[in-house]
């Protein structure tokens, strides 16, 4: 066998495992979840939101200071939305039971109300659900799918986002962690 | 004084060439409605769902949001293009579709133009190496296989 025939030989079985291993990552890998993911915004003061809830009354996160606020982006069709729902609900009852606790809400993205309204009746979770008709919140945080997940301490700036499914202990670890933070730094 | 003349005229060529480039790249298109605008801007920006669409294209979610964004900064009338395309781009960063012309980026602009130059220059430099050589002569031994063919030619009966 002459060297070239050899040489093509060794080529054509390099490229076949690199092509083999790149099926097997794409087949095995999860999805994005439970991982920070950076932006601009980490660091710096929230966006301006403001609008109105689902169910009635407004909100508006300039009157929220004072109080860590986790803003979930949500869409009752999307899966992995609905795949996190239940570390939601655990989230939100554990934070009321703390003195500080954080204040969870939807922001709805590209929904109904009546969507919106049915699907928390059944699956449950009693926080306020903030509309977002036009994308204006999503557009202003940066979220282009759904779920998304931001931390907002209570001086106003942003101190997390988490791309993908959230859990119950992820968040609120995070949440102890940056709360200790800030109570040494005393900022 | 004819190779003044040639000199003269490609300077001449040459800055008109460059005075219309620089027109051409400065020059305001005037003031356009605000669709236009709406539409010029989403043109820019890339859909950050899908693969290779602009926010003008695009019919997903987040590219109508982000067009619903631009309508309401342009109806603000408060940002010029590049300062909304700026803002979208802060907060789905690698959204432009076009490379801006600073650092690394700036080589895809740059480069073209210089391969551009390099072979027009080029090109000049193998014109006047021609034309300094002038045309092929004919050295002796091809004038005597012409003379040898002009005689062949003339007595169509040698050799029979």
């Amino acid at each position: 066998m002459t060297t070239a025939r050899r040489l093509s030989r060794r080529l054509a079985a390099v490229v076949g495992l690199v092509l083999v291993a790149f099926f097997v990552v794409l087949a095995v890998s999860k999805p994005r979840g439970d991982a920070d993911v950076s932006s601009p915004l980490i660091g710096n003061p929230a966006p301006a939101v403001q609008s109105t809830l689902v169910g009635g009354g407004s909100f508006d996160l300039s009157r929220r200071k004072g109080s860590w606020v986790v803003l979930n982006f949500f869409n009752s069709t999307c899966v992995p939305c609905r795949n996190e729902h239940p570390e939601l609900v655990a989230f939100a009852e554990n934070q009321d039971g703390l003195a500080d606790g954080a204040e969870l809400f939807t922001v709805v993205n590209d929904d109904t109300d009546e969507a919106v309204s049915a699907f928390f009746e059944e699956k449950g979770g009693d926080w306020d659900k903030i509309r977002d008709p036009d994308g204006a919140i999503a557009v202003a945080f940066g979220v282009a799918k759904v779920p998304e997940t931001w931390v907002i301490d209570p001086t106003g700036f942003v101190r997390m986002r988490v791309a993908g499914e959230v859990t119950a202990s992820f968040l609120a670890s995070r949440i102890d962690s940056m709360r200790e933070m800030l109570t040494r730094t005393g900022s | 004084m004819s190779r003044l003349k040639g000199r003269l005229s490609w300077a001449a060529m040459t800055l008109l060439a460059v005075v219309l480039l620089a027109f051409g790249a400065t020059r305001s298109s005037g003031p356009s409605t605000q669709e236009e605008r709406i539409d010029a801007i989403s043109k820019r920006l890339a859909c950050p769902t899908c693969n290779g669409e602009s926010i003008y294209v695009s019919r997903a979610s987040a590219a109508e949001s982000i067009r619903n964004e631009i309508a309401r900064q342009v109806a603000a009338g408060q940002r010029a293009d590049d300062d909304i395309v700026g803002y979208i781009e802060s907060r789905f960063p690698g959204s432009l579709l076009l490379p801006r012309a600073e650092g690394v980026d700036s080589l895809v602009w740059v480069l073209p133009v210089v391969a551009l130059v390099c072979g027009f220059g080029g090109l000049v430099v193998v014109f006047r190496r021609w034309q300094r050589e002038g045309a092929v002569r004919a050295n002796p031994d091809d004038a005597d296989i012409v003379a040898a063919a002009m005689r062949d030619h003339d007595d169509p009966t040698d050799g029979l």
